[in-house]
């Protein structure tokens, strides 16, 4: 009983409908594409002879002579270290500083908790790096002037780590600490016991951020390192790259390829975790 | 002791050690770098003396200082609404049931694990003249060589198409959050009531993502400002300063002319710009307050 | 002409088959409810006339048209969401106009329909407010405003007062299939709640496993119902269900009619048709008595089975007195306890 030309419209309906739902793929792929072409060619260009830099033939030889040359030109092991080094120890004291800052924060009634908390909030829009003069002022007076430590210290207490571990300790149920009161667990025991185990997907969320955010700074390390000894691999990269230095591009990127490798690695294998993390980063 | 005392002395314990570490390297820089400002730069033979706002008025009149504050305003004009919109965008594209999305949003997120300084080092290339990939593209459609890093009209811009490049796939993780938390039955409620795409957009989704742009956007502009790594790589701030930014300019003061107390005075100004990015923020999310 | 006709319908995710073969009529101007528990299906069979999903196999046809491949703006439909899907950022007044305003409607018919709208839901006072200043019921109030202002003769409801506390459940379903009758509209109204099922609608399906376990009107469906699981589902307290063991036919000797003895069956009978006997009765065991105001219900067992039965007015036993109780062959339901299908007593009779 159906009249042909309603069937006709209705399957022209779902025609126009794949057709919209084809192009917006399409674009997403060719976008995808394009974002990722600077990575290919990064690669591309550290896998292969300097004269095939610009010349994409699909049978180009690959060697590994780039990196063995970079290697030669470059401490590259020991900036790798410094740089493992410098990101483990920030991690670790801004995972105790801000637990205890936002146990606090978010459990404890003192005075002036409110003002204590809009001023660490502060470090949220004026970052360290802004104020880098100052900085290397005060760290030069300590003394700790190209050590490893002395590029961590002012990211050590981190307002965002102990917004963003606050916001979670807030959601904890309160019976849950009431619970453990009853049983008689003490004030750290509960931070210990209770808090810390229920935020871990907070603590691996800002662990990632942490760790990709220190482990690509440049500028404040730039300036509070002059040697070998505390050089992250961001500062070995730019002196060893910079155009002044005359090295071959090639080798440049074979050097670029290193630096970027292990966040790009882990991030490709962990990518889900990587992308939720930052995602719940950003949900105030 | 009263238990009542005990909640104040314990809440002060556990956030002295990271309120003690803020204070150091945030409060206390900021009220130095406006002391400093007041002075001139000591050096071994001539002691630094207080000059009043002798370094202030020396600002004024800095055309150095002029360019480098208009570079980076127009540097964030650009880079900010473009990255953001471009967010949206691709937050929007994979936000799709659409085949190879997580690869999609994989290659959107890319650059974010990446160092500015990796970054630096690729475009570099990519602009290099004639050998670059840019005048190779440029020259296989008979376009000539470009000095695209070199030329004081195009270098500015160079800079801001990578840097949205950079940028954009980390703001997109945040709208890709917000929208996974619009309610899918809003979206239905839209298709029976008859909406069309854009339509629904306009007047749905995007005030509802109002929260999240105002907070990219403000990290956004955070960024534009505290971000001068590939200058260091790319340009130093040349040619005749055509690139350079304002932390970058305080970098070069600070560590190339050692001229710290110019810097210090530089330093005021950033901190001013970004204490009224923070006012007009915070004055914004008041008036929003209303609803939710 | 707006009547909706599903034949043969089929909707499966990957391997999960969420209907099979659903074909049901609902009439122009009446009121269908679609009832079960959840994940039975009534909502996809919802969505799908909606055309929120479209179905894997089969037709939907609303009036004379074949709606199957259309989309929802496409199908002339309102829909009052569980939700109720208000815009946040938008006030009253334009959450009810989004669709008119999206269809390009003119001014002038948009606020006529405004106001009449809001005169029959009572919302006057409220156009300028957001949702969130509003409670939940007049929040559902909005939501139907916008399927008012649609003027489309079908209006689709997804559990549309399960948010709402049990007082305001009742006001507001009086309220909507008042407005339903008023306006004509033909409805499509699926809750899991029998007693909002029992009291508005024109028709009940009843839905199990994504299937139709049952469709007719409210009556039927309580005084014949066709398996024992629509026994057990309308009606409250439920249906006893019993196991027709050598006690219970010996006891209940005189209810069992000849004809199906032979059978596997299960016997049901409602609470509320079990009578207290002086004589003439079966002898049970008293387990609980509870005390609900108006009605008891007393607990019984006999061997290991127990059952339900419910009377009037307040009764007092103690636990584990003797009782005498029975009930008659009218309120005798048999069900096939292989498929749990109906047995028809043909004729009666001892």
């Amino acid at each position: 009983m159906t009249p042909p030309a309603g069937l006709g419209s209705s399957q022209l309906e779902i025609i126009t409908m794949k057709t919209v739902k084809g192009i917006e793929t399409l674009g997403a792929w060719i976008l995808g594409a394009l974002w990722f072409l600077p990575v290919v060619f990064a690669f591309w260009s550290a896998f292969h002879p300097a004269e095939y830099s610009t010349n994409f033939e699909l049978f180009a030889p690959l060697t590994f002579d780039n990196f063995v040359r970079a290697w030669g030109y470059a401490p590259f092991p020991r900036y790798l270290l410094n740089t493992f080094f410098l990101v483990t120890m920030i991690l670790a004291a801004q995972f105790v500083l801000c637990t205890l800052a936002a146990y606090s924060f978010a459990r404890f009634n003192f005075v002036g908790k409110n003002v204590l908390f809009a001023l660490v909030l502060l470090q949220l829009m004026i970052m360290p790096e802004v104020l880098l003069v100052e900085n290397y002022r005060t760290i030069s007076s300590m003394g700790l002037l190209d050590t490893i430590p002395a590029i961590g210290f002012p990211y050590m207490a981190s307002a965002f780590g102990i917004f963003l571990l606050r916001q979670s300790f807030k959601t904890i149920p309160n019976e849950l600490v009431e619970a453990a009161q009853v049983e008689g667990v003490s004030a750290i025991g509960i931070l210990w016991k209770v808090y810390v185990p229920l935020a871990r997907s907070t603590y691996i969320a800002y662990g990632l951020v942490s760790v990709s955010y220190h482990w690509n700074n440049f500028l404040w390390p730039l300036v509070i390192t002059q040697s070998v000894n505390s050089r992250p691999l961001t500062v070995g990269l730019a002196i060893f790259g910079a155009p002044e230095s005359g090295v071959d591009w090639s080798i440049i990127t074979a050097a670029t390829v290193m630096t970027m490798a292990p966040l790009l690695i882990a991030f490709i294998l962990f990518q889900r975790q990587f992308v939720q993390s930052f995602m719940h980063s950003g949900i105030k | 002791m009263p238990r009542h005392y005990w909640n104040h002395i314990n809440g002060w314990l556990l956030v002295l050690p990271a309120v003690f570490m803020i204070g150091l390297f945030t409060h206390y820089p900021i009220f130095s770098t406006i002391y400093h400002s007041l002075f001139s730069t000591g050096t071994p033979t001539r002691p630094s003396i207080f000059t009043g706002l002798e370094n202030y008025s020396y600002l004024i009149e800095d055309d150095i200082f002029r360019k480098v504050l208009m570079n980076n305003i127009i540097y964030s004009m650009c880079t900010v609404p473009l990255s953001v919109a471009m967010a949206l965008g691709m937050a929007l594209l994979v936000n799709r049931s659409i085949v190879g999305r997580s690869l999609v949003r994989m290659s959107f997120f890319t650059p974010t694990v990446l160092p500015m300084i990796a970054v630096a080092n690729i475009w570099l290339f990519f602009y290099t003249p004639e050998y670059g990939l840019f005048d190779q593209i440029s020259q296989f459609f008979g376009g000539g060589a470009h000095n695209w890093l070199g030329n004081p009209n195009t270098v500015l811009y160079c800079l801001v198409v990578m840097v949205i490049w950079k940028e954009a796939g980390f703001f997109m993780v945040f709208y890709l959050a917000a929208l996974q938390q619009l309610s899918p039955e809003l979206h239905e409620a839209g298709k029976v009531e008859g909406s069309s795409n854009w339509y629904y957009f306009r007047r749905v989704t995007f005030p509802l993502l109002g929260p999240t742009t105002l907070f990219v956007t403000v990290n956004a502009i955070i960024n534009s400002f505290k971000l001068v790594d590939h200058l260091v790589i790319m340009t130093k701030g040349g040619p005749d300063n055509a690139s350079s930014l304002l932390l970058y300019y305080i970098y070069e003061n600070a560590f190339s002319f050692w001229d710290t107390s110019y810097a210090a005075t530089l330093t005021v100004v950033l901190v001013l710009i970004l204490a009224l990015v923070t006012i007009i923020q915070f004055a914004i999310v008041e008036r929003r307050i209303h609803y939710q | 002409m707006s009547a909706i006709t599903l034949t043969d319908v089929c909707k499966s995710w990957d391997d999960f088959e969420a209907l099979k073969n659903i074909n049901f009529t609902c009439e122009e101007g009446k009121l269908l409810v679609l009832l079960g528990p959840s994940g039975c299906g009534k909502s996809t069979t919802l969505r799908l006339i909606a055309g929120l999903e479209s179905p894997t196999s089969g037709s939907i046809r609303i009036g004379d048209r074949d709606v199957t491949n259309l989309p929802p703006v496409k199908r002339d439909i309102s829909m009052v969401f569980q939700n109720y899907a208000l815009f946040p950022h938008l006030n009253v007044a334009e959450n009810i106009l989004f669709g008119l305003k999206a269809r390009k409607v003119n001014k002038a018919e948009q606020e006529k329909r405004l106001k009449d709208a809001a005169g029959i839901l009572g919302l006057d006072i409220f156009l300028g407010r957001k949702p969130a200043q509003l409670s939940g019921g007049q929040r559902q109030r909005v939501a139907l405003g916008r399927a008012i202002v649609a003027h489309v003769p079908v209006c689709l409801m997804d559990e549309p007062l399960s948010n709402l506390d049990a007082k305001l459940r009742q006001e507001m379903r009086q309220e909507i299939r008042s407005l339903q009758q008023r306006l004509g509209m033909t409805m499509v109204y699926v809750t899991h709640d029998q007693v909002e099922a029992m009291t508005i609608a024109d028709k009940i399906i009843l839905m199990k496993d994504g299937g139709i376990e049952q469709h007719g009107t409210p009556a039927e469906l309580y005084n014949k119902p066709a398996t024992a699981f629509t026994g057990n589902f309308i009606g409250n307290p439920p249906m006893n269900i019993l196991k027709p063991t050598k006690e219970m036919l010996s006891l209940c000797n005189t209810m069992i009619p000849d004809s199906v003895r032979g059978e596997k069956l299960l016997i049901g009978v409602r609470p509320e048709n079990i009578e207290l006997r002086e004589e003439d009765g079966c002898e049970v065991t008293v387990v609980a008595t509870e005390y609900l105001g108006a009605d008891t219900l007393i607990t019984c067992r006999v061997k290991e089975q127990t059952f339900i039965l419910s009377r009037q007015g307040r009764l007092v036993f103690s636990d584990g007195e003797t009782i005498k109780v029975g009930w008659s062959l009218e309120h005798t339901h048999l069900f096939n306890s292989a498929d749990g299908k109906r047995i028809e007593l043909q004729g009666g009779g001892k």
